[in-house]
């Protein structure tokens, strides 16, 4: 099964960039010819076209839970959270590019699509690459997580 | 930072938040919009090598990574004392049109135009660019998404990658063209000057021939003589990429025109207590609070703000639709907020033709892409981003290093702008304390028409904008709050 695996997020807003910090260090551990690992920092349409062409994307990604701990690692289905974010209102969210592309006849869109959340609490609005502490520590479980389910579906 | 709470306005972050306070008959007093401002840069940037820069300022915003990438690379040029060579300046250009063909696109079908497309009174599940393809037909859907496609294929054939360029340096680009890639270009390019001819059609059939929405365009909540800016070239065209900043007034004449390396003498950045955004004025005329007319010096960028800040077009096609604009909006400058996205139509014409010029350029595959850097200094590098006009600033120290990090970004530069429109918009549509039902709607409409770009902010479709109003009575009580799409997600 041909599978790809993106972290999203703005590696330069903090804790925001989780998803990317995960993704580096999945490049390093996943070595599989069908399975490729590769970081977005973009949301929408541009997210869909780095899935195009895979039969599953693994999305990981920061999300914002009140009613769960800092750092808590899940597994959600896209269609749970209304928006990814880029910075721009005009951008649309994931699941309405998935609708757009198949109203206009695209089949080449992922059969299954996963998110592993990533919770950051709040969004930070001050610029840095370093992850808070509690968030580092959430970057190996959610790595662990990642591989399991990677595994799990073979 | 120094932080005064006045409330019941605080800063915030997170989302967008409109608060409206009412007089003592229940009308509009005034309406402060508040949106969240990404902070720190100056710091974040001290020490770094300043050849990063592009890449790492593109990261800012997801969506228009090239502006800030080519803000940088010529503020770079600036700062290293270098002069890109003619070749390497064609490509840069040529690879920004590819980036205005695909944000202009994307702005027009999925944000601002459902509301004119389906219409403004529709439901706002409709407002949307599925409502557009349902209304449209779904051929033209996917002309859309082929079209915003090929933009993005054009900048990550001259950028490396779209969504992150690497190819701008100080003096130059890493990489040109080869014959077969211009082939491609050219190809696309074609089919895009036609597809921006027939989205012009299309907002003439849909908006213009319909005297509902020119009413709506000309209707008083939306109007906003505030100056206007942008880059123009030696002719007073607009240009997106280079050339000199030129300010006009209320009527179109010339106010300022000045080189970019002068913008401090220029511009003032005027701090307000209850918002972490700037707003900047034009020094000339001073801060005059939020207002506009030829006393205040809040001034416009974006779409509408260059063309009423240059003479015309460069090009053809677009120079004919420019001389239309005028003469159907009433003549210069147009103020009317929701000519935005007309104006962006006319500009995405452009683009695609100065790419056609660009691409057909003997030039374009040459080699001679950079010319070698001089000794580090200080640097402004300004450019057009699609929104508006963007401004990076840095200092360097002796071995390269940044120093000081200064950007003005373009919704930075509507802020004044975007907050007046906001509360216009609110007094259209609160009268004695009757809060109509599409308050949100009107004034959403007022600020998607500036294409704002919100750090921080979580973004659905049109209508999607996570937003909350509150609105308040002459007191200062809370009598009524309005949320929408705030959910516990990012």
């Amino acid at each position: 099964m041909k599978t790809i695996i993106l972290g999203v997020g703005n590696p330069i807003l903090r804790d925001d960039g989780v998803g990317i910090h995960v993704a580096e260090e999945l490049k390093k551990q996943i070595k599989k010819p069908d399975v490729k690992v590769d970081t977005a920092f973009t949301g929408g349409m541009n997210l869909l076209d780095q899935m195009i062409d895979s039969d599953r994307a693994i999305l990981i990604d920061a999300v914002k839970m009140k009613n769960k701990a800092l750092g808590e690692v899940g597994l959600y289905d896209i269609r749970d959270f209304s928006a990814f974010h880029t910075c721009n209102p005009h951008d649309v969210s994931l699941p309405e590019a998935i609708d757009l592309a198949k109203r206009l006849g695209e089949r080449r869109i992922p059969k299954d699509i996963k998110l592993i959340g990533i919770n950051i609490g709040e969004l930070s609005c001050e610029f840095g690459e370093e992850l808070s502490s509690e968030i580092a520590k959430a970057v190996p479980k959610a790595v662990d997580f990642v591989k399991k389910e990677v595994e799990e579906d073979e | 930072m120094k932080t005064i709470t006045i409330d019941p306005i605080t800063r915030l972050e997170g989302h967008g938040k409109i608060s409206i306070f009412l007089d003592n008959k229940g009308d509009v007093d005034n309406a402060y919009l508040q949106i969240p401002e990404l902070r720190g840069f100056e710091r974040f940037a001290q020490g770094r090598r300043a050849e990063d820069m592009p890449q790492i300022t593109s990261r800012i915003c997801g969506v228009c990574p090239v502006a800030h990438h080519f803000a940088a690379t010529k503020a770079l040029d600036a700062a290293f004392n270098v002069e890109p060579t003619s070749a390497a300046k064609k490509l840069r250009e040529l690879m920004y049109m590819g980036y205005f063909i695909y944000d202009h696109i994307l702005h027009f079908y999925y944000l601002g135009g459902p509301d004119f497309v389906v219409g403004p009174d529709a439901p706002a599940a409709k407002r949307n660019v599925i409502g557009v393809i349902e209304k449209a037909g779904i051929e033209i859907g996917k002309e859309v998404i082929k079209h915003r496609a090929y933009g993005q294929k054009i900048t990550a054939i001259l950028g490396g990658k779209a969504t992150h360029p690497v190819c701008g340096l100080p003096g130059g680009v890493s990489k040109g063209l080869n014959k077969d890639e211009v082939k491609d270009i050219e190809k696309m390019i074609d089919s895009c000057v036609d597809f921006a001819k027939f989205s012009l059609k299309l907002f003439d059939d849909i908006v213009l021939q319909n005297k509902k929405y020119v009413d709506l365009i000309l209707s008083d909540p939306y109007q906003l003589s505030t100056y206007n800016m942008g880059l123009v070239d030696k002719n007073d065209k607009a240009n997106f990429y280079d050339g000199m900043v030129r300010v006009t007034d209320q009527k179109g004449k010339e106010l300022l025109k000045f080189k970019p390396q002068d913008y401090t003498k220029h511009v003032e950045e005027r701090v307000e207590e209850w918002t972490y955004i700037k707003f900047p004025y034009l020094k000339k005329i001073g801060w005059n609070g939020f207002s506009d007319g030829k006393d205040s010096g809040i001034y416009r960028v974006g779409p509408l703000g260059r063309l009423n800040a240059a003479e015309g077009m460069a090009t053809p096609l677009a120079q004919k639709e420019y001389n239309r604009f005028y003469e159907t909006l009433g003549g210069k400058s147009v103020n009317s907020t929701l000519a935005f996205h007309w104006a962006r139509l006319i500009e995405l014409l452009y683009a695609t033709e100065r790419a056609k010029e660009l691409i057909t350029d003997k030039e374009i595959t040459s080699q001679k892409i950079r010319n070698p850097v001089g000794i580090p200094g200080e640097g402004i590098g300004i450019v057009e981003a699609a929104r508006g006009t963007l401004i990076h600033h840095y200092k360097l120290d002796k071995d390269g290093l940044i120093d000081k990090a200064n950007l003005i970004v373009a919704t930075t530069n509507n802020s004044g702008a975007i907050n007046m429109s906001v509360r216009d918009a609110a007094k259209g549509v609160i009268k004695a304390g009757k809060v109509d039902d599409g308050l949100l709607n009107m004034v959403e409409m007022a600020f998607r028409a500036y294409d704002p770009c919100f750090a921080c902010a979580t973004h659905t479709l049109p209508g999607g904008m996570p937003l909350e109003v509150n609105i308040y009575d002459n007191n200062k009580n809370k009598i009524k709050t309005i949320k929408q799409n705030l959910q516990e997600n990012l």
